[in-house]
């Protein structure tokens, strides 16, 4: 059986921009890909090509074998969640969700069970006759949910539809996509910037970049096995020491250091990073692999930690501690961290 | 002596006495014509010394002033469609599409709107004077009236549209296609619902417009065809009767009662939308 959706060496210019530069993945059907990347990343661009919102310069898109590419979007099957929702807000709920049925020429007779299913799959049972104004954010999102789902389209897409919303309603509804996907099995691309979102929800995540994919994987590998430099920190925090290699290696003030390493590195500028949560402060770093001396400049409490922040040879550093650590600023502190915690790129 | 007044009290006077002193400056005009149709005698002419409804029973059995008030509806009827749907055609290809001369185009559907409507008669009767099409005389038909008419609605219209159509949310139209909507579905079921006020406003000041116009219809007209200002105009001069207070009244009652329709459907269609 041919995958549910195929990109071919897809790629899109804007004036002298490239916003989607030779992207190429195939995605399984019952599959939920999410397109994650800083804004400018040319994901949107990408999921507006699929939907047919936006033609490829070159490359190719197969929904179920088919080649898409040149189809209009009413050609196309794909329904899209939008970020404002974008319901029509002169048609009440059930008039916006039969709308897609009525367009594909579904039967009338089996409009009804349909959408009185799809207002029972999102929880709005009753709110038929509001009009989208009537609705809260919420509720809004949900129906353009069921607006999308109702049609039943090879490819469901989503485009950061939980980012006009609030954090507690964003989780809750972050849950009730995941639920519905479980349950119903449809293929979806997910467009966010927000990479909780993306690790919470995916079954496999497409870091982007420039227009480019610079990993395409399960959160999981994205987040503990990053192919480069930008996904290591794009997804979750890090602290970033540069380093030298002039003889020998040396912090960013120009002191030599001594690390535990694999193998040593060559000449040059290279890049070593630690999460601040596997960095250690004090005597905790005494046992550690690798050490530095740093000097704290301020802490903050964040609820579930306190963040030492700490001055090495110039450098920012940050190191999250369970308690509070008996230092304040202005002390000298010694940092430590495992080998296995870090990454150097050059 | 002691200003019995504050300052804001003062502000306050003055502001109500502009008020009403504008108020009677719009009111005074129809207020005293509308009094003048219930007059008795034969003279449009103070005082009047016994009331009654003669002149409007005298209007309404009068085929030539009813044929009138019917040629003024009609041309108004046509020139609001005609002006409707082309102003509303043109102003959405004006905000979608990108074309050469986008400037210049805009000008030139503009400028009938600031043309002396004597110019403007004048000039299409001078043109279509002669004109036959398909054995029938253009001139002095109710066609030619409602292509003069248009000149001045269609721009209007056109305005309306432009405006309506720059504050519509195109992603509607994406949602739409998204859904499976083609193109001429979607214009009808999501576009057009979405910019009806503006639809409704710009019908409505193309029909005002129409049955307002007098110029461009007194150069155009036939006796069989002429509009109701150009019957009043005609009999003015030859004889002021009260007659003539009743057709103005029967216009006025015209535009207040499409006016008061328009509002109508605004008020319920923005219940709905809020």
């Amino acid at each position: 059986m041919s995958p549910a959706l195929e990109l071919v060496h897809l790629s899109k210019r804007f004036g002298g921009v490239v916003a989607v530069d030779d992207v190429s993945f195939s995605v399984a059907q019952g599959e939920f890909l999410t397109l994650l990347g800083p804004s400018g990343s040319g994901k949107t661009t990408t999921q507006r090509l699929i939907g047919g919102f936006e033609q490829p310069d070159s490359g190719e898109i197969r929904i179920k074998g088919q080649r898409v590419d040149r189809l209009p979007p009413y050609r196309r099957d794909t329904a899209t969640v939008f970020q404002s929702g974008a319901l029509f807000p002169h048609k009440t709920v059930a008039e916006n969700i039969a709308f897609g049925l009525r367009m594909r020429g579904v039967p009338a007779g089996e409009i009804g069970p349909r959408l009185k299913r799809a207002l029972e799959v999102v929880r709005l049972g009753g709110f038929e006759d509001r009009y989208p104004a009537q609705l809260s954010g919420g509720q809004k999102q949900r129906v353009a949910l069921a607006r999308a789902l109702v049609v039943e389209p090879a490819i469901v897409l989503f485009d950061e539809p939980l980012s006009a919303l609030d954090l507690s309603l964003r989780l809750q509804l972050r849950g009730e996509i995941k639920g519905l996907h479980e349950e119903l099995g449809f293929t979806a691309i997910y467009v966010t910037h927000d990479q909780s979102e993306a690790m919470a929800m995916s079954d496999r995540v497409a870091v982007m970049n420039a227009g480019r994919i610079e990993q395409i994987d399960r959160p999981e590998n994205i987040f503990n096995r990053p192919a480069n430099e930008f996904v290591y920190v794009f997804i979750g925090e890090s602290c970033c020491l540069p380093l030298t290699v002039n003889g020998a290696l040396r912090a960013p003030d120009g002191r030599p250091i001594d690390l535990s390493l694999a193998r040593p590195l060559p000449e040059g500028a290279h890049r070593l990073y630690v999460r601040p949560k596997q960095l250690r402060i004090g005597s905790e770093a005494e046992v550690c692999e690798n050490r530095i001396l740093g000097r704290i400049t301020f802490f903050e409490y964040l609820g579930d930690v306190y963040r030492y922040h700490v001055d090495v040879g110039g450098v920012g550093l940050f190191v999250d501690h369970a308690g509070m650590a008996p230092f304040g600023p202005g002390d000298q502190v010694l940092l430590g961290w495992s080998s296995r915690d870090m990454t150097v790129f050059q | 002596m002691v200003w019995p007044f504050s300052q804001s009290d003062l502000f306050r006077w003055l502001h109500a006495a502009l008020v009403t002193l504008i108020v009677l400056f719009i009111a005074v005009p129809v207020a005293v014509t509308a009094v003048m149709s219930f007059n008795d005698a034969s003279l449009i002419r103070f005082p009047i010394r016994a009331w009654s409804l003669r002149w409007y029973l005298d209007f309404f059995s009068s085929s030539q002033w009813t044929q009138a008030l019917r040629n003024s509806l009609e041309i108004a009827a046509y020139t609001t469609l005609v002006s409707t749907v082309f102003g509303t055609i043109a102003a959405y290809a004006f905000t979608r599409l990108r074309f050469p001369l986008k400037g210049a185009f805009y000008f030139l559907v503009m400028l009938p709107l600031f043309m002396p409507g004597i110019v403007l008669g004048l000039g299409i009767a001078i043109a279509f004077g002669g004109v036959e099409l398909f054995g029938l005389q253009l001139y002095g038909g109710k066609a030619l009236v409602v292509v003069a008419h248009c000149l001045w609605a269609m721009p209007l219209t056109f305005m309306v549209m432009e405006a309506t159509f720059k504050t519509f949310d195109e992603r509607l139209v994406e949602a739409a296609y998204d859904l499976g909507g083609g193109p001429v579905r979607t214009f009808f079921e999501v576009t057009l619902p979405m910019v009806s006020t503006g639809v409704i406003s710009g019908a409505l000041f193309s029909f005002v417009i129409s049955l307002n116009e007098f110029v461009m219809a007194l150069f155009l007209t036939t006796r069989d065809t002429q509009t109701l200002p150009v019957l009043m105009w005609l009999s003015l001069r030859s004889a002021g009767t009260p007659r003539l207070a009743v057709a103005a009244v029967v216009l006025a009652a015209a535009v207040f009662l499409s006016l008061v329709l328009v509002m109508l459907w605004y008020a319920r269609h923005v219940r709905k939308l809020r």
